[in-house]
């Protein structure tokens, strides 16, 4: 039975407004094997796994199922073709029972009535027969993500799925969770089931899965037998060797210390400690990167440090100034200036203008206001000079900032952060989303800010980002700095540690 | 969880260790203080009303040592405001409480509560599904006016009824269409509701009727006589004759409680409040769901409404007739947490509270008005969370988009 | 109706999604500002005359003879003559828009900041209490103190009651809509328990009738048009105004009203920019409430004089200010226009109609029914934005304005 063929994609191709999420894509799945799609963020696996799913329709290409060409309008079709999907974001109601979750939509009756007692027969036998172990009758909210998952996993299974699709099912497990998972993929394996792995972690690709996919760019870029493939040869594959964008600078003259983080520790809004114990420096005239796969503490981090968030210990120093408890205003009063990672949601009020939104952070302060009576011309006379000096393209001062394209919004942005003379600039994601062009802009912007004197640090996602413009480079891996380079450092090395594939160093 | 057998668990000792239990017992006892000073009971000091009070305090600060700071706090409220009402009975005169405090004030809170509890479940189902209903005031005041005038032109109270719950599945449904397709704001749309039924109903009103009371002679929703018990001393005047929409209301209160947690259609009803999205993906039709659960609600809140005019107000009707009753439905659905046993006991706390009110008026109309305002004051403190804590559905409000 | 703000409902990605469109939408009304309430206003008057025609009367009459009984006739030959019908009817017919204006505003400043204020008929009552009772109180203080204490502490008194609500939303996450729905209730209560036999506030003349003392005359406010006692048109109508103008000057002019902008728009920005958020929605509620109790103030003061018991659930003015303000877009302009359509129908189509077209009885539920259509109508812009879009889409393509130019960076 190994090489029977139950998936086929062929010549799959989807295009979004200003992007090819895939480009000619194939992808082949054999029965009972476990079949990884490894690429980076971005490089098109969860558009592949949305078209296989009903979600998205596919501009071309054909996808059979057992050797019959199929086409899904919805998830339901793709559910009733025994496709099932675990989503990175569990689809579970937690005020209801697992039995429930699981029951949804295809409940056992008794007359009309819901026969529960059936129910959670049902799931119990499912569950032990696939060493889910999960106990029917509890809430789901009192349960762990990982029994989450796997109440998500018998949902599909209930639901008579042959081939199983786990997008990203590690990210928020802990090891040991993982490797219980792990367990339950190998016996779903053995009774003949098809699983499809989504994931950018090396090293559990190469413990779990048959054949691996790597996908870049929305390319399929090469399909291998685990026997053979290695971190080193799959990284090569993932990364690739393209040239990448480089940028002009000047080695770096470091200064003083101007951002220091000392053994920081932040709690999310579930109380889950996701920074644990961090300490850096940020001097004056560098730029440090803190590189890492998304969720490993990046987020929480920046809020704790901008007085966004609190945090549980650790202190946060500007210019040799103690500042942990403060709050977002102190923060920037003392100079911090902030790009946020999602401009949209929290970098710009979208109905504002322009002016106001250059103002948004000081706004309550001379000249632009005085006695709490704001001065509108002053805000948009200093809007027009700062639309003026970052090149701002597709609207003036009382232009509403959400009619600015992508890279125009990020513009503003920056101005406005760059633009207040912070002593420290914390730039998260500063490109994302944006074209080449904006990329190369903002990437020259921040290295002459550097230059400026003025301590920079860099959160990204892009490795390569992270590559060309830090002068220190941090690894950031569940909560903790794994890993300090230079920036000659190799793209392997770093991605390994990135992806967890070093042991941490003993504390 | 642990299922190791434990050594010496007594009943008592459990219950003494389930902060939940002792909170909820502790505001049942301090409830009880407060009735100690009045009929049947008429302790005439104000000892009983202190000790039982005392032992509720007690099971206050039980409950909060145990962790839940709330709900002990609510029983410890509840235990001083029993023994201050105790000791405020005890000071009336024996005789001006038993006007007030009768069999019959029994079922007098069964025909105020009724129309709330209607509304209220029919507000539970809506908003189960996701979509706040503050129309039901609305809902309920064409019920009132159509239920009467069905009942006049068809001669039937049946027709009426018919008619009058018809009536409020359309207004419901123009609702559905605003609050789940054109994703207008539910909170906008539902005043929207309420300003609309009461121009319509006004208009008719005096278009029909010329504003006054509806013709002679309507048939009206007849009571239910239960003549063995009828006759019994206390039974008799308190559910001996009660009207057959107030038996309708306690099955309706049954059944919805079976419809949203034992059959498959209430589990989707819920999924569709709690996690749109999750119902989707498992091929619920999430706007069907939503429209079906709104109709109905406006079914159930004009039926409250037809009986108010066409039951309880034998056969009249006025303008603005609802006069915030669907306001005090709705908080009994929140003051209920949004199930139909507790939107039942909210209703007849509320009902009680309003008869008690009517049959104070002519003692005190300050202590009337006292009781008038409860319903309010106490939804208000619920949904400020001092006491225990409301949980909407979490998709409540929200308007859904599919993918 | 969750009663946490703090959890965000949505994937990310999704509120982003709905962020841009957001500000389309907004950008969509900033082109279309005007048409959208007309349009609105349109629909609600035609389906209203409907059911006057359905009902067997002639809608362009009965809205010819509101329209002059609500004196706007008066345009045609203006005179101050207040013996005039038209400028009596007219002047009847500012009274109302006075409180109108005021109570839509309360309605407006706690949109702008992001939360539905449906109490403007609870704080309006207690201004109103407030009011009469530093009004008889005080009797014997010179009338410009005195007129100033009554009207400040009716102001007051509704920026508290309001401020109730804001104070539960940001503390504990209590909705809004549901504790200024209580809120309103207990004020109505608490009124007729004032009032009301044996109350604190009823009068002290007769007690066996529930109604309050009246105003002495050294709080009434002067009256400019008309008969003082009369229910001539008082200086509150300049108050009014006023409040219009202070109204876009808090929220253009002032940090105060940046914030809460900002916060409406979008309460994670505004955080991180430094605006306290939680600051914000107990200030715009308490501002908000101010209006309302400030209206209730000019109401007592101005002609009402006295209040009873029987006259409070009959008082449905705060609610009328929501349907005011959503006309109005929630802008000054537009709450003033608002209140005059309003403020038009409400005397229009009770007191100067004649009965042979349509009987005043009927013309007033006229006026429910048709602000609850603007209500439901301007609830639901994506239907008014569709209706709008569909009429452009018939004319041939004149100058295309929705891409942002220059859209490379």
């Amino acid at each position: 039975m190994a090489d029977e063929l139950v998936l086929e994609m062929r010549g799959i191709r989807k295009e979004f407004p200003g992007t090819v999420a895939n480009d000619d894509v194939d992808l082949d799945v054999r029965r009972g094997e476990v079949h990884a799609l490894l690429g980076e963020n971005g490089a098109g696996k969860s558009t592949l796994m949305n078209i296989l799913y009903g979600l998205y329709r596919a501009d071309a290409g054909e996808i059979l199922l057992n050797g019959r060409r199929v086409e899904f309008a919805s998830a339901r079709d793709a559910i009733g073709a025994g496709i099932g999907m675990v989503h990175q974001h569990f689809m579970l109601i937690p005020v209801m029972t697992v039995a429930e979750n699981i029951v949804l939509g295809v409940e056992p009756r008794k007359g009309f009535l819901l026969d529960e007692r059936t129910a959670e027969k049902r799931v119990r036998e499912l569950s032990e027969r696939f060493s889910l172990a999960v106990d029917p009758t509890a809430l789901v909210s009192d349960i762990t993500v990982g029994q989450e998952q796997r109440v998500e996993i018998l949902k599909a299974l209930y639901r008579g799925a042959d081939i199983l699709i786990l997008d990203e099912p590690t990210a928020v497990l802990t090891p040991q969770e993982a490797h219980e998972l792990f367990e339950i993929i190998r016996s779903l394996q053995a009774d003949g089931k098809s699983i499809i792995f989504i994931s950018h972690k090396l090293k559990e690709v190469l413990e779990i899965a048959d054949r691996i996919t790597v996908l870049r760019r929305g390319k399929k870029i090469e399909t291998v037998q685990r026997a053979g493939a290695t971190e080193a040869s799959l990284a090569r594959a993932m990364v690739g060797r393209e040239v990448l964008l480089r940028v002009e600078k000047a080695p770096a003259q470091p200064g003083d210390v101007l951002l220091s983080v000392e053994d920081l520790h932040v709690h999310d809004e579930r109380g889950i400690e996701k920074v644990r114990g961090v300490s850096f420096d940020v001097r004056a005239g560098e730029i440090v990167g803190i590189a890492g796969v998304d969720g490993n503490g990046q987020t929480e981090l920046i809020d704790a440090i901008t007085g966004l968030m609190k945090s549980e210990a650790g202190a946060v120093k500007v210019a040799g100034r103690e500042l942990r408890e403060a709050s977002a205003r102190k923060m920037l009063d003392a100079g911090v200036g902030h790009i946020p990672e999602d401009r949209q949601r929290r970098g710009l009020v979208l109905e504002f203008s322009i002016a106001e939104n250059i103002a948004l952070h000081d706004y309550s302060k001379p000249p632009d206001s005085k006695w709490g009576w704001l001065f509108p011309a002053r805000l948009v006379e200093r809007a027009g000079r700062i639309i003026r000096e970052f090149d701002v393209r597709g609207g003036g001062p009382l232009s509403a900032a959400g009619g600015l394209s992508g890279g125009n919004q990020q513009k503003v942005v920056v101005a406005r952060e760059i633009a207040r003379d912070p002593k420290v600039l914390i730039a998260a994601q500063p490109t994302r989303g944006l074209d080449v062009g904006a990329i190369e802009y903002l990437h020259r912007r921040i290295v002459s800010e550097r230059d400026e004197g003025r301590a920079i640090l860099l959160i990204s996602l892009e490795l390569e980002e992270i590559m060309s413009l830090s002068d220190r480079i941090l690894v950031l891996y569940e909560g903790e700095i794994v890993g300090e380079h230079t920036p000659d450092v190799s793209e392997q090395e770093i991605g390994l540690e990135m992806l967890g594939g070093r042991e941490r160093p003993a504390a | 969880m642990s299922w190791a057998p434990q050594t010496r668990q007594t009943p008592v000792g459990k219950w003494l260790r389930n902060p939940v239990a002792t909170g909820y017992t502790g505001m049942a006892l301090g409830v009880f203080a407060a009735f100690l000073g009045i009929p049947p009971f008429t302790s005439r000091t104000a000892t009983w009303s202190l000790i039982v009070g005392i032992i509720a305090i007690m099971c206050g600060i039980a409950t909060v040592t145990r962790g839940r700071k709330r709900l002990g706090l609510g029983a410890i409220a509840t235990g001083i405001g029993g023994i201050g009402l105790g000791y405020l009975a005890t000071r009336s005169s024996v005789d001006n409480l038993n006007i007030v405090f009768n069999a019959s004030l029994i079922a007098q809170t069964f025909a105020f509560a009724t129309p709330l509890v209607f509304a209220a479940i029919g507000g539970m189902f809506s908003e189960r599904s996701g979509v706040v209903n503050i129309g039901l005031e609305g809902m309920m005041l064409m019920g009132a006016f159509w239920g009467v005038w069905g009942a006049d032109v068809g001669g039937s109270w049946v027709v009426g009824l018919l008619v009058g719950m018809a009536i409020g599945a359309v207004l419901a449904l123009v609702y559905a269409v605003f609050a789940i397709h054109l994703r207008a704001d539910q909170i906008v749309g539902g005043t929207a509701v309420n300003f609309l039924a009461l121009g319509i109903t006004g208009y008719f009103f005096f278009q029909l009727y010329h504003g006054n009371y509806v013709s002679q002679g309507v048939s009206t929703i007849p009571n239910i006589k239960l003549p063995w018990i009828s006759g019994l001393h206390f039974l008799g005047p308190a559910i001996g004759n009660l009207n057959l929409m107030i038996w309708v209301s306690f099955m309706l209160v049954i059944a919805s409680y079976i419809v949203v947690f034992k059959t498959p259609i209430g589990l989707r009803i819920r999924a569709c409040g709690e996690h749109p999205r999750a119902a989707d993906t498992v091929g619920i039709n999430v706007y069907a769901v939503r429209y079906g659960a709104v109709v109905l609600s406006g079914v159930l809140a004009a039926a409250g409404g037809v009986y108010l005019s066409d039951g309880f107000g034998g056969g009249t009707f006025n303008d603005n007739m609802t006069a915030g009753r669907g306001f005090i439905a709705l908080a009994a659905m929140i003051f209920g947490n949004w199930r139909p046993a507790g939107a039942f006991a909210a209703a007849l706390l509320f009902g009680f509270s309003s008869a008690i009110a009517l049959r104070l008026q002519v003692y005190s109309p300050s202590a009337s008005t006292l009781f008038n305002v409860l319903p309010y004051v106490l939804t208000l403190i619920a949904v400020a969370g001092v006491i225990g804590r409301t949980v909407a559905p979490a998709a409540d409000g929200k308007p859904y988009r599919k993918q | 109706m969750s009663a946490d703000p703090t959890v965000p409902p949505e994937a990310p990605e999704e509120a982003a999604e709905t962020g841009t469109l957001a500000a389309r939408l907004a950008l969509k009304q900033r082109a279309g500002g005007l048409v959208v309430p007309i349009l609105t206003a349109l629909l609600a008057f035609v389906l209203g005359g409907v059911v006057v025609l359905a009902t067997g009367h002639n809608p362009l009459l009965a809205y010819r003879d509101i329209f002059n009984g609500a004196g706007l006739n008066w345009i045609f030959h203006p005179t101050t003559n207040i013996a005039s019908t038209d400028a009596y009817n007219l002047s009847q017919t500012l009274l109302q828009t006075t409180t109108l204006i005021l109570c839509g505003l309360a309605v407006a400043f706690a949109f702008r900041c992001g939360m539905f204020n449906i109490g403007g008929q609870g704080q309006y009552l207690v201004g109103l209490y407030v009011a009469n009772w530093l009004g008889y109180e005080f009797a014997g203080m010179r009338p410009l103190p005195h007129i100033l204490l009554a009207v400040g502490g009716a102001t007051l008194a509704g920026a508290a009651w309001a401020g109730i609500a804001g104070f539960l939303k940001a503390t504990v996450g209590a909705h809004e809509v549901i504790s200024t729905i209580m809120l309103n209730w207990i004020a109505i209560w608490g009124g007729i328990w004032l009032f009301g036999d044996g109350g604190p506030l009823q009068n002290v003349a007769n007690k066996s009738v529930p109604i309050s003392n009246d105003v002495a005359a050294s709080a009434q406010l002067p009256v400019f048009w008309g008969v003082q006692g009369l229910q001539g048109l008082d200086v509150g109508f300049f108050v009014a105004l006023a409040a219009l103008v202070v109204f876009a000057l808090i929220l253009n002019r002032t940090t105060l009203g940046f914030e809460v902008r900002a916060v409406g728009f979008n309460p994670e920005a505004a955080a991180y920019g430094g605006i306290s958020v939680k600051k914000n929605l107990i200030r715009a509620m308490a501002i908000s409430g101010a209006f309302a109790g400030l209206a209730g103030a000019l109401d007592m003061l101005g002609y009402l004089y006295h209040f009873g018991t029987s006259d409070i659930p009959a008082s449905s003015v705060g609610f009328l200010g929501i349907a005011v303000a959503l006309l109005g877009r929630n802008t000054a302009i537009g709450t003033g226009i608002g209140a005059l359509v309003f403020g038009a129908l409400l005397y229009g189509t009770t007191h100067g109609l004649s009965s042979n077209v349509i009987d005043p009885s009927l013309a007033g539920n006229l006026t429910y029914m048709i602000q609850g259509l603007v209500v439901l109508f301007v609830g639901a812009d994506v239907l008014i934005l569709y209706i709008w879009n569909a009429r452009r889409k018939l004319r041939p393509k004149s100058k295309s304005k929705t891409h942002p130019v220059g859209a490379s960076a």
